[in-house]
């Protein structure tokens, strides 16, 4: 069993895992030929299943292993973001598979060159230890730069075919409405004050606090409009978004092709609703909850395109398009967010 | 007017605004902001709110309908049978017919900041924000450009509906129905205007620091002194706590000029900018008592003249006013957004003297206290704090301000 791979985007790997970890502290990270899958599936709250392509993180990628080249790992994702932080300012980083003790690790070689302008001001041989990390200072000899070398350990534990082999993307009936989302941290930003007008209207009606869960109302429809609501004893609240784009559906992946999008809910939808957002018809509405609603939200800092698909109070579906550097957008998140019952 | 005679329909509402800036409402109604509950009520002159704490505070704020871009108010028909007969004039209305109700306090002023939240995010931009989302508002015809942008509107349609506060930017529209509940009816604290026995009139900002000052000792009193020495004016804020005491004293003295005292310098840079006129050389701009010769001293809860210190902060100016039964009227001046002038009142009920303290002391007693170093003279605003360990702690009351 190897791994090892080159780390070509150290940024978009630390924001990757810093949301992932928001929702969840143990990923299921699937490591194959052709694509890397980050799952988290945690008790309650949302799933998510992400596939990237290789290139979107890493380059120069070996994998070889007795299962048909699959190695699945399960990863703390804290320590795992940890150990990338420190490497946002590395000239190069390395990330390989490797055994201490008996105990499979994630060792990230991470490589930072610090010029020597400052060799008077600092002791050399710098402070750069850490608690628990293997450090060693290489001088070039020449005196003109230094190379730092620094080994992060993320101790893993592998998972058979078989422990894996139960676990499945959850499925869903086809959405009733599909729409791009508008720019996350703006969702964000409002999201979290209402979750914060709720907590503060529960706290002045006579001291119920029986939901301390925020139950968001988030609905959409066919003609561009996204809507946010959530409602106490005190008030209700909604922010209506329009001017937003429902998405074409690809006739070539749609069950059926061109009848199947002529029978797909989301074209019924269309003769539902209106532009402006003040009709009452045409919305799909899910309930989900407020707190992990912002933690999904957290993969804002990606960037990224996002399409929202709402299956009529039933699930949210939210697949976040990365950009890539080659323009084609291979990479894909896909949040799993069910909704609650009234 | 006449025209809503006509139109004398379910259709039109009781009362409908539009203001251009909701930030203007906002850092309003903050001041107010410590209730959890206030009461409105809508006239033809404005939005009145109140609040109150446990009947011995109050604090009103009035939206002046000069605040809004429009303002329509249809007083609602008081009872419509005997209306019916005399076609009465609709401002000829009594006021105890203008809707008044209570709502959430905050839970308005978290609708009422909802407001600017996504310009800042549109002219902060993040790095990560992808691109495509750029050219969706960046048009010229975009509201943000147009300026059709920031709109707050406000809406009562009848009684017992709820107020609905509707915020729209660029492209997206935010709806709040606040639910009306009935008023409560507290009597107000009965603030008499016709026997006021003091009347202060300085810069905000100079209170602020004061109790922003005395507020170190973590005191439960404040206590109010206002005497006249000898044609000068003094006015002081003691305050007390099982920590010691500590007194805050402004002094106008008209032989003092504004560079007198290095110190005098740094408290008008601390204040509300006012380019156009030279820093006022008096510390006290009005200062009257009725009674010059004796001092008064009335006490107050500390914790609840703090509350008032978000529209000390705020203000301009502040009016203090004391009647002869103690209660207090603190009076704020706030400069809004072109030039226009809000005010916000806080009423507080004194607490009951003790034994023989009475708010005047007779002129030989006073005389004594009131004794004024003659070098301090110059100085316009003065500390004495004295920390009293518990141990030696002066049982009288007088006894803890003996500089005074």
């Amino acid at each position: 069993m190897r791994f090892k791979a080159s780390i070509q985007n150290i940024s978009t790997f630390t924001k990757l895992t810093a949301s992932l970890n928001s929702l969840g502290p143990l990923a299921w990270v699937k490591l194959s030929e052709e694509q890397v899958c980050f799952t988290i599936i945690p008790e309650q709250g949302t799933q998510v299943w992400a596939v990237l392509s290789i290139d979107t993180i890493f380059e120069t990628y070996t994998i070889q292993s007795a299962a048909q080249n699959i190695i699945n790992l399960e990863v703390p994702l804290n320590s795992l973001n940890r150990a990338l932080k420190s490497a946002l300012n590395a000239t190069s980083a390395q990330i390989r598979l490797t055994k201490k003790d008996n105990i499979p690790l994630l060792a990230l070689t991470i490589v930072t060159t610090s010029s020597t302008s400052s060799r008077g001001a600092f002791p050399p041989g710098g402070n750069n230890y850490e608690d628990g990390f293997e450090t060693s200072t290489f001088d070039s000899g020449f005196g003109q730069s230094r190379e730092t070398v620094i080994t992060q350990e993320v101790p893993v534990r592998v998972l058979s075919p078989d422990l894996v082999a139960g676990l499945h993307e959850p499925q869903c009936r086809e959405p009733d409405v599909h729409i791009i989302l508008p720019p996350l941290m703006q969702l964000k930003s409002i999201s979290d004050r209402f979750t914060k007008l709720a907590l503060a209207g529960g706290k002045s009606a006579s001291g119920t606090t029986a939901s301390h869960r925020t139950r968001l109302e988030m609905a959409a429809n066919m003609h561009g409009c996204l809507k946010m609501s959530i409602r106490t004893d005190a008030m209700s609240i909604s922010s209506v978004w329009t001017d937003l784009s429902n998405p074409e559906l690809d006739p070539s992946q749609v069950a059926g092709g061109e009848i199947g999008i002529a029978e797909h809910p989301s074209t019924r939808m269309k003769q539902l609703g209106s532009a402006d957002g003040r009709s009452e018809e045409g919305w799909a509405m899910v309930r989900i909850d407020g707190r992990d609603w912002g933690k999904v939200m957290s993969v804002g800092r990606l960037g990224g395109r996002v399409i929202a698909c709402f299956c009529h109070e039933h699930a949210l579906i939210l697949y976040v398009y990365l950009p890539n550097e080659n323009g084609e957008e291979e990479s894909v998140l896909t949040y799993y967010v069910s909704s609650y019952s009234a | 007017m006449d025209d809503d005679e006509n139109l004398f329909d379910q259709d039109v509402p009781i009362f409908s605004a539009v203001s251009s800036s909701a930030r203007q409402l906002y850092s309003l109604l903050r001041c107010i902001g410590f209730a959890d509950k206030a009461n409105v009520q809508i006239s033809d002159e404005g939005l009145r709110f109140s609040v109150d704490e446990t009947s011995v505070m109050e604090g009103f704020v009035f939206l002046d309908k000069s605040l809004f871009t429009t303002y329509a108010y249809r007083a609602p028909p008081a009872s419509s049978h005997t209306h019916d007969s005399n076609h009465s004039q609709g401002s000829d209305d009594e006021d105890s017919s203008n809707p008044t109700f209570q709502i959430s306090l905050p839970s308005l002023l978290e609708t009422l900041q909802i407001f600017g939240l996504t310009d800042q995010q549109s002219t902060s931009r993040a790095p990560w924000s992808h691109s495509t989302y750029q050219t969706a508002t960046a048009t010229a015809f975009a509201p943000n450009t147009i300026g059709f942008n920031n709109l707050c509107r406000l809406y009562y349609s009848t009684l017992g509906a709820p107020l609905t506060v509707i915020l729209t930017e660029s492209t997206i529209r935010t709806t709040c129905d606040l639910t009306t509940y009935e008023p409560q009816y507290i009597e107000d604290i009965p603030f008499s205007r016709q026997s006021i026995v003091l009347k202060i009139i300085m810069r905000a900002s100079w209170l602020f620091d004061a109790v922003t000052e005395l507020a170190s000792t973590n005191p439960e009193h404040l206590t109010l002194i206002a005497r006249e020495v000898k044609g000068r004016s003094i006015f002081a804020l003691a305050a007390s706590g099982p920590l010691g005491s500590a007194t805050v004293q402004f002094n106008k003295n008209p032989s003092s000029t504004s560079t007198s005292t290095s110190y005098q310098n740094t408290r008008h840079t601390s204040t509300v900018p006012d380019d156009h006129q030279p820093p006022d050389p008096h510390l006290l701009e009005t200062f009257q008592l009725s009674y010059p010769h004796s001092t008064l001293r009335y006490t107050y809860k500390f914790s609840l003249i703090q509350k008032a210190a978000r529209a000390m902060a705020v203000a301009t100016k502040v009016s203090v006013r004391g009647d002869d039964q103690g209660v207090l009227s603190l009076q704020f001046m706030i400069e809004g957004e072109g030039g226009n002038v809000s005010f916000v009142e806080f009423h507080f009920v004194p607490l009951a003297k003790e034994e023989h303290e009475d708010g005047y002391e007779e002129e030989g007693d006073g005389q004594d206290r009131m004794h004024i170093p003659h070098n301090m003279h110059a100085l316009p605003l003065r500390f004495h704090i004295h920390f009293v360990s518990q141990a030696t702690k002066p049982a009288s009351k007088a006894a803890e301000y003996p500089a005074i």
